[in-house]
Formats: structure tokens, C-alpha cells, sequence
């Protein structure tokens, strides 16, 4: 393989992982307040939709990409009302909005763009080369050459981190996800917490979207998000809910995503189908070889109710 | 912890049921209000491409119920045992697989012999779509919601290479098989319908997981371990899982079923994009059902009729037919909500935070 | 004579059908230590959690420093000055000690929450591992994790419910000489227990609830045990079996059999929280383990229940062994379930219900009804969910069908835990009388008084070993030092 090809397919992977690393670090803020988003694949297509069509209708990528961030969260809000509000079951709840979100955007779009649309053809959030650590050689274009969302989710990791683990901010989310009950105690507004934990997920995985959409694909499709929040939930278990290792094992995923090219440069010729199948059975393989290295709040998942 | 919500009474089930559906409309006609279609035109074109004549329920309602009547049975029992099983679409797409391979595999086989084959096949094949999942919960403690969505998206993906390679019909055109032969074909169960004895077997197997859960002491063990693992170990010496292990698998089964009477019965062919969210819908047709066998058989049909509307729907009031999605998670919001309200009033008798 | 620091007045609170506060009036003074003392389900509790802002009071007032408040969260409680210690620890054990007194405390930074905590411990003689994880650390170090996170805020009112239960004898005394010292710093402090002698110890006035309502209040100096417990009890129950609940004079009228009979043996076992623990159970004797809570009880019960196999040693348990485990709402029933299969959970199995694939409801149904009638069960029929019945019936309905399935054995964990003074006295009833026919009895229980007013034999657990007591050792102080000796470090 050689260098063209080799830089070619780490652009891919890069360029692949990012919506996963978006929203599965948004995923990791959510999760680490105790609440398990499934529906962030509902986020994420709102995102998408929103996104594309933000960017039409203010004529800019970068308001698409706005726009895409309060699709997002306004399907986490949906979500928010009847897991968090009502002590709904998060995973049927979550089911029920990426189910809905899916549908609702399949909707919207047919309506507006016809069945069998014309592609949509959007202002495309272009890549930004960053003076020289782009010239870095094999690694430089593919980290440093793409679209602005990028270089937001790298800085999204380290403040994240940050703000998890070194702010009294961070450190009530993280008793509100592990003990509840303690942190109620102790005077935290447990339901708030999660609540914007929740939109900010959201709004995370709505950028996603509008990244999809915008900086990759330039186009919007019907359920063009092919489960990318479901990854990105595993993705989360596999980066230990730390956002920085979130990012890696997102990108990691990226390259799996990219190995069809890398494969096909090396002479491989397996069915097309087998390449798509892959990143799923990878992530499997992943979460059954991780097992036991990291475990999730304690509280994740379950019903809570504040005292009254 | 049980699955997601507690089914209550069969009484108070069906209120729940009626309620959420009442909900659901209202909320929905809001919604295509304010999308600028006509609520009222939406349910009439509805109606009519639904339950506007005998033919049209029969041949197309009833036909359409068939795979959510079998996944819907599929992940009640699942739910019900405390498994969340959100695979079913891709255990559909195992058994689609698994019984059109048989189909067109053994076809020197006599009707009587090869139909239950294939029966059988995609009910194996849902099955050992489930296994995956299935063991890394209890070998490794994996949640199985996100390892049954993967292993949906493999199964679909795994269908679909099927009928562009090994499985493509002969003419090699286009990604289906070749049709199957007279003798592995589900007879009808109406004549002169499209309704094929598929409908008749998953109404089979509603009355018998009705008859398990209620009276059998295995179907006994599924709701004490799907109710509370803690007390079923503890204060009933039950394994949990093992009772997990068996019901997700016949989960899958029952699942695959779906795919098997699909190819069999209907399409006599396998090709991509077989399901429409068939496995998906499944999770709103359990929950509205109450997570009973007789209610899941009722929102089974009414599923059905919303898919066969939607078609209706889309020529005649200009509603895109993803709007089905939309209203199928607005049933399981009404379901939920509904329920945190029974739970609400329910809580009365306990106190709380006294010593 | 001061003004109170805190004045609750007529205070009211249900919950759906039970009231558990039917006007309750409580005066804290700053300088004096309060108790407050009531029977499980007094109302105490509540009470409290309504001053932390953690409940909504239904009518009533509540009055800090002469000026009437409503408090609507517990962070409204701390903003003036409540700081409520909880019975059951709010703790959060995936965290560090020091992130979990840091945990709530805005606007100051670490640095100086580091300083603050350092000082306080300096102070009180309070020392806790800043830097492990709570998960890791002891009872009494989250004990005083918990007191500590509480004055770190400065409270002026000091509660503390419960406190008791999980300490020692020795670790008692040092928390009260704490507790005085704080109210001579000025503070009001309470103190929330069920347990007459240590509230008498401790405290300067007392205060008893009763099904809501405050029944008595006096000085300490004018306080007599008789009087206190008939305010506890009111009518209704005998003065005999109230005082014998509050002493624990209740000894159990045969005395153990010769060790003939072994029902239950088990030997160098080793696993989850067992540490090469060896026991023998005998028929007719009623066996107490005691311990502080954590040391390996619970998983010592689930083996002698044979409900759970050790991992390496032997355990030799009747095939069928009777077991009221300490959770009931999670590990005894289902609530979801009516009381019929609630029974069936247990009983489905035995031969005299008959075979085959089908479950014999209606003969479940019928032995259900017997149990409900027998164990005087107050519950529409047998067809109620299990989770509409209070605590003490819930507890009728687990004895009456483990009874019923004739085991040699019985094993019973913390079996009054959250039971008024009436179902309690009748679950001692009930074991004595069963230890009296034969039955093997296994008591496990945090209660040193129910041990001891019950057990033939004791034992000890901590840290997974099995210590057996002798016979003159077996007191309050006897058995407290054993528990600490067997510690490897205070605390």
C-alpha cells in the first residue's frame, strides 16, 4: 500500500470516527449522570435533517451546524420529558424516540423534497487545513485537514475531562449518576443535573448530524445515520465514560468504517455487504473482549425519583 | 430489574391500551395539523385502505399483521422475562434466511415435509441469531439492548449478501432469490386470499404462551425472573439463567419465525429490505398489547392495519408513509406515560422514609 | 429559658393511605442534646426529613430562629443551618471520602474544602481516610464520613437518625461524648433512635412520636423507663411483652439440647465475604450471628439457606431450609405479585401440590388463604399484590410460607427490621415458640439486644470469620469487644 493510499484511508477513518466521537463524548456527559440516551440515533438523524435544512434556509454551513445542534437537543428534550420527568423506562423511551425521530424525519423530508427526491445538494462545511500540523507527514491531512466539527470534538475531549473529573460541576453529575439518593442529600438538583446532561448529549449528537450531512456526505439521506448512536453508546462502554479515551476508541471505529478502502487497496475482494456488516460485528467483538475493565455509574439506567 | 413496565391486570391493560391509543391520535392529529395535512382526510384514507372491505382486511390488513403478530409475540416474552430483546428484526432476517435456504435447497422433499422444514429452519435460525446476544449477557454481563441492535444491523447486512451472492437467483439480476418451488409454499388459510396459514400458526403460538405464562410452571418462572431476579433466586430457588437463556432464544425463534412464514407465505422469494422496521414496530405492538399474548394478537392487527393504511394514506392524502414511525413511537410514549400514571396512583400504601 | 432554634409545629404528612404524621410538635434548643424516641413507624424519620427539605409537609410549620420557613429541597435545609446525618448512609461509594465532603459544597475552591476538612477533623478527633474510596472503607469510617460531611457545613441544628445501629458498644460512647460537646459549642442536636437506654444516656430533654403524633416531652431528669415506654406503646400491647422488646428479657424457655442433633455444618468456606468460616447448626437451638452489618452476613445467610453454593469449602444444609431474608420488598417477594404467587414462589415445588408441567393453582390458592388466616395476615384476600402490605404483613406472609414448607431449618436475617413494636414482639413470639418444637433456628441480626434476649448460642462475624462467643461472655459489652477485636483496625 502506499503512502497516498495509507494517508487516504487514515482521512477516511478520521473522517469517519468523528461523528461517532461527537456523540458518544456527548453520550459519556449523559451516561455519567446516571441516563442512557438510546435514542441519541434519533438525535443524531434530527441533527442531520436539521442540519441540512439550517443550512439551506440560512444559506451557511456553519448555521446548518447550529441548526443541527438544536435538532438534536430537541429530540433529547423529548426524550428528557418522559425518562427523567415522568421516570419512564430510558430504553423503551429511547427506543421510542429513535424510532420516532427516524420516522419524523423520513417524513419531513419526503414532504419537502418528494419520495424518490432529488438529491439535496447543500453549502458543505469545507475542511480547514491547519497550518502546519496539517503538513505533518501520513498524519497531518487526516487530522489536522478536516471539517471545523472536527477540530471541535478534539477540544470537546480535554474540557470535557476537565470538567468531569476537576470541577465541583463534574463531580455532582458524577454522584448524580453513581448515588442519587446521596446526592439529593447533599443538596443536588438530581433531575436538573440529568437534564441538561441529557440535552447536552443531545446537542452533541446533533452536531453529529449536521456533520454527516454537511461535512461528509453533502447531502441528506433517509436514515443516513445507519445506527451511529447505537456504536456510539458502545463506544462509550469501551472508552471507560472517560471522554478522552471516548474520542480514541470513536476514531478507532472510524478506521474500522475505513477498512473497506484499506482492504481493497491491499487486493481483498470480499462483498460489499461484508464491509458494512463490519464496524457492527467489530463493535461486538470489542465490547466481549473489554468486559470487566470498566464499569458503568451505578445508577445508570435506573428510575429515580426525588423525594416529595 | 423487569422489563420496562409492569403489565397489569388484563383489565387494566386494556384501559392502558385504549387510553394510549386515544392519546396517540390526538397527538398525532396535532402533529399532521401542524404539518399542514388534514387529520380527518389522513384517518378516512386510513380506514379505507385498511378495513374498507373484506378483501382489503384480509388480504392485506391481516396479511401485514402476520410478521408483527409473530415479533410482537417474540419480544412480549422476551420483555416479560426481563430480557430486552430489540433484535428482533434482525432474528426476522436469520429465519428469512434460514427458511428460504431450505426452501430452496431440499426441494425433492414432498409439501407435507418441506413446509414444516422451512418452518422449522427460520424458527432455528432466529433462534441461533439470538444466541450471540444471549451469551454475552450471561457469560459476560453485556447488556443485550446495544448487542441485539448491532446484531441487527448484521443480520440485514448478512440478508443482504446472501441474495447478491450464495443465495441469488439464477439469471443473476438482481439481489433476490429465485422464487420458491409450489411445495415449500404456506397454503392459504382463506381461499382465494393472500391470508396464508403463517396468520393460523402465530395465533397457534399466542394461545400457547398464553396458556405457558398463566399456567405452566415454567411460564411461572419467566414472570417471577422478569418480575424480580432477587426473589425468584432467593425466595423461589430459581436460576435465572437459565430461564433467561431459554426465553431469549425462543425469542429469537418466534422471531424468525416471522422471517421464515414471510418468504414462505407471501413473497415465496427473499430480497433486501424484506422488513420494514417489522422488528422495531414489534417492541410498540408488545407494549400497547400490555405484554400479553391476547393483547399483542389485538395490536398486531392494528399495526397491520396501520401499515396497509399507509399506503392509502400516502396516495390519497399526500401523508408520507414514514408517518407510520411517528405514530408508532407516539404509542409507546402514550404506554409509557400511561403506566408512570397507574404506577403513580398505585403507590399508595407504602411508606416512605419513615422508621 | 432561650427560644427554640427550631419550633415544628402540628406537623402532618401522608403518604397515599397511611398518615404518617398526624401533628407532631418538636422543640430543638440550642446547648442541649434532644432525644427523640419512638417505635418503627412513629413517624420519627419523617419528621426529620421534612426539617432536611426533604419532604413537603402536608400541614403544619416549620420555624427556624423564630421565622417560618418552607423548605424546599434538602439544599434549602443546609442554607439554613439544618444539617440532617441520615440513617441509612447518602454516601456515595463509588467516589473518595474527600470528594464525597466536597460533594454539594459551592463556591469554595478544593484547596480550600481541603483546609476546612483538615481543621474539622483536628477539632472533633474525627479521622476518616481522605483519599480511599468510600466502597472500601468501614462502617464506622462512613459513620463518621457522614458526621463529618455534615459539620462541615457549619449546621447550627445537628441531627442525627439512627445512629446507633451500626457501632459498637465503645464506638456508642465516643459518638456521644461528640454529640455533647457539639451542643456545649452551642448547637441543637438530635437524636433520632428507638433504643431506650442509649437516647437515655445521651440526652439532656426527650421527646416520644407516636403513629404521628408527639405523645411526651420532659427533662431527662424527670424521665422514668416505664413512662417512656408506655408513651411508646400507648394501649394495646401488653406492658410485659413492651418492656420485654425494650430489655430484651425475653430468654427462650428450653434451654439448648445436647449436640446431638447437627442440622448444619459448615466448614472452611471461603468466598464472596466469607473467610474460611466454619459453623454447626443443632436442632431446638436458636443460633445468633452477630456482627456489624457488612461483615459477611448476608452472604453467610444465603449458603446456610443453601440458596447460594460457596465457592471452596464444604456446606453441608437440609435440602430445604426456611429463609426470611433482611431485604423483603426485593430478595422475599415480588410485589407485583398477588399473595398467592407470592406463596407459589416457594412452594410450588413440593410434592404435596403434585407434579407435572402445570402450576396446581388452586391448591396454592387454598394454602394461601390458610397462611393468610394463620398468620393473621391484614390483607383483602389473597388475591392483593404483595406491595400494597405493609412492612409487618409483608413480614407474616414471607413466615407463614417459608413455615409451611416443614424445613428443619430457619434461617431469619434482621426479621424485625422496619417492623412496629407489635409485629416485632410477635416475630419473637414466633421463633421462640418454633425453637421451642425443634426447629433449627439461624438468627442474623445487626440488634445485639435481639440476639441476646433470643440466642441459645452467639457468634460473632467480622470480616467473614465466624468467632464463637463463650457462654459469660455474652453481653452487650462482651460481644461489643469481640466484634471490635475482631477488627484489625478501630473503626
Amino acid at each position: 500500500m502506499s503512502q497516498v493510499e495509507l494517508t487516504l484511508f487514515l482521512e477516511s477513518a478520521v473522517r469517519l470516527g468523528i461523528p461517532l466521537a461527537l456523540a458518544a463524548m456527548g453520550e459519556t456527559i449523559t451516561e455519567r449522570s446516571g441516563v442512557i440516551n438510546i435514542g441519541l440515533e434519533g438525535s443524531i438523524i434530527a441533527g442531520a435533517l436539521g442540519g441540512a435544512l439550517g443550512a439551506l434556509a440560512f444559506e451557511g454551513a456553519g448555521l446548518g451546524v447550529m441548526s443541527g445542534a438544536m435538532a438534536g437537543m430537541l429530540v433529547g428534550l423529548v426524550f428528557a420529558a418522559f425518562a427523567i420527568g415522568l421516570g419512564a423506562d430510558q430504553i423503551i423511551t429511547g427506543t421510542a424516540v429513535t424510532i420516532g425521530g427516524l420516522g419524523m424525519t423520513g417524513a419531513i423530508y419526503q414532504a419537502r423534497f418528494g419520495a424518490t427526491g432529488t438529491e439535496l445538494s447543500l453549502p458543505t462545511l469545507a475542511p480547514v487545513a491547519i497550518p502546519v500540523l496539517s503538513e505533518i507527514p501520513l498524519v497531518g491531512s487526516a487530522l489536522f485537514a478536516q471539517a471545523p466539527t472536527a477540530y471541535f470534538a478534539y477540544l470537546m475531549a480535554p474540557i470535557a475531562w476537565y470538567l468531569l473529573f476537576k470541577t465541583a460541576w463534574g463531580l455532582e453529575l458524577r454522584a448524580t449518576g453513581e448515588a442519587p439518593a446521596a446526592a439529593e442529600a447533599a443538596g443536588v438538583r438530581v433531575r436538573l443535573v440529568r437534564l441538561v446532561a441529557t440535552l447536552f448529549g443531545g446537542a452533541m449528537a446533533g452536531i453529529a448530524g449536521a456533520h454527516l450531512a454537511l461535512a461528509h456526505a453533502g447531502t441528506f439521506a433517509e436514515n443516513m445515520s445507519a445506527g451511529k448512536g447505537f456504536i456510539a453508546i458502545a463506544v462509550v462502554v469501551l472508552g471507560r465514560w472517560n471522554p478522552i479515551l471516548v474520542l480514541f476508541a470513536a476514531l478507532f471505529f472510524g478506521a474500522a468504517s475505513a477498512l473497506q478502502f484499506f482492504l481493497q487497496a491491499l487486493g481483498f475482494d470480499l462483498a460489499y455487504q461484508i464491509f458494512l456488516a463490519f464496524p457492527y460485528v467489530l463493535t461486538l467483538a470489542a465490547l466481549a473482549g473489554w468486559v470487566g475493565k470498566s464499569r458503568a455509574p451505578a445508577a445508570l439506567a435506573l428510575p429515580w425519583e426525588p423525594h416529595r | 430489574m423487569s422489563a420496562g413496565i409492569a403489565p397489569a391486570r388484563a383489565r387494566e391493560a386494556a384501559l392502558l391500551g385504549l387510553g394510549a391509543v386515544t392519546l396517540t391520535l390526538g397527538a398525532g392529529s396535532v402533529l399532521l395539523l401542524l404539518g399542514g395535512y388534514d387529520p380527518a382526510a389522513a384517518g378516512a384514507a386510513m380506514l379505507r385502505g385498511s378495513v374498507g372491505s373484506w378483501n382489503t382486511f384480509v388480504s392485506i390488513t391481516l396479511v401485514r399483521s402476520v410478521p408483527l403478530l409473530f415479533a410482537g409475540l417474540a419480544v412480549a416474552l422476551a420483555f416479560r422475562a426481563g430480557v430486552w430483546n430489540i433484535g428482533a428484526e434482525g432474528q426476522l432476517y436469520a429465519g428469512a434466511v434460514g427458511g428460504v435456504w431450505v426452501a430452496l435447497t431440499f426441494t425433492g422433499l414432498p409439501s407435507p415435509l418441506l413446509v414444516p422444514a422451512v418452518l422449522v429452519a427460520s424458527g432455528l435460525a432466529g433462534g441461533l441469531w439470538a444466541l450471540v446476544p444471549t451469551l454475552m449477557r450471561l457469560r459476560l454481563g453485556i447488556g443485550e439492548v446495544i448487542t441485539t441492535i448491532l446484531m441487527n444491523f448484521v443480520g440485514i447486512y448478512m440478508a443482504a449478501w446472501m441474495v447478491h451472492g450464495p443465495l441469488q437467483e439464477q439469471r443473476g439480476v438482481f439481489p433476490q432469490t429465485d422464487r420458491i418451488i409450489e411445495a415449500a409454499r404456506l397454503p392459504a388459510l382463506i381461499p382465494g386470499t393472500r391470508l396464508h396459514i403463517g396468520f393460523g400458526l402465530a395465533l397457534v403460538i399466542a394461545a400457547v404462551l398464553a396458556v405457558m405464562l398463566r399456567r405452566s410452571r415454567f411460564g411461572f418462572q419467566i414472570r417471577a425472573v422478569g418480575a424480580s431476579p432477587e426473589a425468584a433466586a432467593v425466595a423461589g430457588r430459581i436460576n435465572p439463567a437459565r430461564v433467561v437463556f431459554i426465553s431469549f432464544l425462543a425469542s429469537g425463534a418466534i422471531a424468525g419465525l416471522a422471517g421464515g412464514a414471510e418468504v414462505s407465505g407471501l413473497t415465496y422469494a427473499l430480497y433486501e429490505d424484506l422488513s420494514d422496521g417489522w422488528g422495531y414496530t414489534a417492541i410498540a405492538v408488545a407494549l400497547l398489547g400490555g405484554l400479553r399474548p391476547g393483547g399483542v394478537v389485538v395490536t398486531a392487527i392494528f399495526f397491520g392495519a396501520l401499515q396497509a393504511g399507509a399506503g392509502a394514506m400516502q396516495r390519497d392524502a399526500g401523508i408520507p408513509a414514514a408517518w407510520v414511525d411517528v405514530v408508532e413511537a407516539l404509542v409507546i410514549l402514550a404506554v409509557l406515560g400511561l403506566d408512570r400514571v397507574r404506577a403513580a396512583r398505585a403507590a399508595t400504601s407504602t411508606v416512605e422514609g419513615g422508621a | 429559658m432561650s427560644d427554640p432554634l427550631v419550633r415544628l409545629r402540628g406537623v402532618q404528612r401522608r403518604f397515599g393511605r397511611v398518615q404518617a404524621l398526624a401533628g407532631a410538635d418538636l422543640d430543638l434548643r440550642a446547648g442541649e442534646v434532644h432525644g427523640v424516641l419512638g417505635a418503627n413507624g412513629a413517624g420519627k424519620s419523617t419528621l426529620f426529613n421534612v426539617l432536611g427539605g426533604l419532604l413537603a409537609p402536608d400541614a403544619g410549620s416549620v420555624e427556624i430562629e423564630g421565622a417560618q420557613i418552607a423548605l424546599g429541597s434538602p439544599r434549602d435545609a443546609w442554607s439554613r443551618g439544618i444539617g440532617l446525618v441520615h440513617q441509612h448512609f447518602t454516601l456515595v461509594p463509588a467516589l473518595s471520602v474527600k470528594e464525597n465532603l466536597a460533594l454539594g459544597l459551592r463556591g469554595r475552591s478544593l484547596a480550600e474544602i481541603s483546609r476546612v476538612v483538615e481543621a474539622t477533623m483536628e477539632r472533633t478527633g474525627l479521622r476518616v481516610p481522605l483519599e480511599a474510596s468510600v466502597s472500601a472503607i468501614g462502617v464506622g469510617d462512613r459513620q463518621r464520613t457522614e458526621i463529618l460531611k455534615t459539620l462541615l457545613r457549619d449546621p447550627k441544628v445537628l441531627v442525627l437518625d439512627e445512629p446507633t445501629a451500626v457501632l459498637t458498644p465503645e464506638e456508642v460512647d465516643g459518638l456521644f461524648d461528640l454529640l455533647r460537646e457539639l451542643a456545649a459549642e452551642g448547637r441543637a442536636v438530635a437524636l433520632v433512635a428507638h433504643k431506650l437506654d442509649e437516647v437515655l444516656a445521651v440526652s439532656d430533654r426527650l421527646t416520644v412520636l407516636r403513629a404521628g403524633r408527639t405523645v411526651l416531652t420532659t427533662e431527662r431528669v424527670d424521665a422514668t423507663e416505664r413512662a417512656l415506654v408506655a408513651a411508646m406503646v400507648g394501649g394495646g400491647v401488653a406492658d410485659e411483652i413492651a418492656l420485654g422488646v425494650h430489655r430484651m428479657s425475653l430468654k427462650p424457655e428450653v434451654p439448648a439440647l445436647d449436640p446431638s442433633t447437627v442440622v448444619a455444618r459448615l466448614s472452611g468456606v471461603t468466598g464472596d465475604r466469607l473467610s474460611n468460616a466454619a459453623l454447626e447448626v443443632r436442632a431446638g437451638e436458636v443460633l445468633g450471628v452477630a456482627g456489624v452489618e457488612g461483615n459477611g452476613q448476608h452472604e453467610l445467610a444465603l449458603v446456610l439457606a443453601g440458596r447460594v453454593r460457596p465457592a471452596t469449602g464444604g456446606a453441608q444444609v437440609p435440602d430445604e431450609v426456611a429463609f426470611i431474608p433482611q431485604d423483603r420488598r426485593t430478595e422475599g417477594l415480588v410485589s407485583d405479585f398477588d399473595l398467592t404467587e407470592n406463596i407459589a414462589l416457594a412452594l410450588s415445588r413440593l410434592d404435596r401440590f403434585g407434579a407435572g408441567p402445570l402450576m396446581p393453582w388452586s391448591g396454592l390458592a387454598e394454602e394461601a388463604e390458610r397462611i393468610r388466616i394463620r398468620f393473621d395476615v391484614t390483607a383483602p384476600s389473597v388475591a392483593t399484590l404483595a406491595g400494597a402490605l405493609s412492612g409487618g404483613n409483608q413480614q407474616r406472609v414471607i413466615i407463614g410460607r417459608e413455615l409451611a414448607l416443614g424445613a428443619q431449618m430457619l434461617v431469619a436475617e434482621n426479621p424485625t427490621r422496619g417492623l412496629d413494636v407489635a409485629a416485632a414482639a410477635y416475630v419473637h413470639g414466633e421463633l421462640a415458640r418454633l425453637a421451642a418444637e425443634g426447629l433449627a433456628i439461624v438468627l442474623v441480626s445487626t440488634d445485639l439486644d435481639e440476639i441476646l434476649g433470643l440466642s441459645n448460642r452467639v457468634v460473632v462475624m467480622t470480616r467473614g470469620r465466624i468467632v464463637e462467643v463463650p457462654e459469660n461472655e455474652r453481653t452487650r459489652e462482651g460481644v461489643g469487644a469481640l466484634m471490635l477485636t475482631g477488627r484489625s483496625q478501630a473503626g
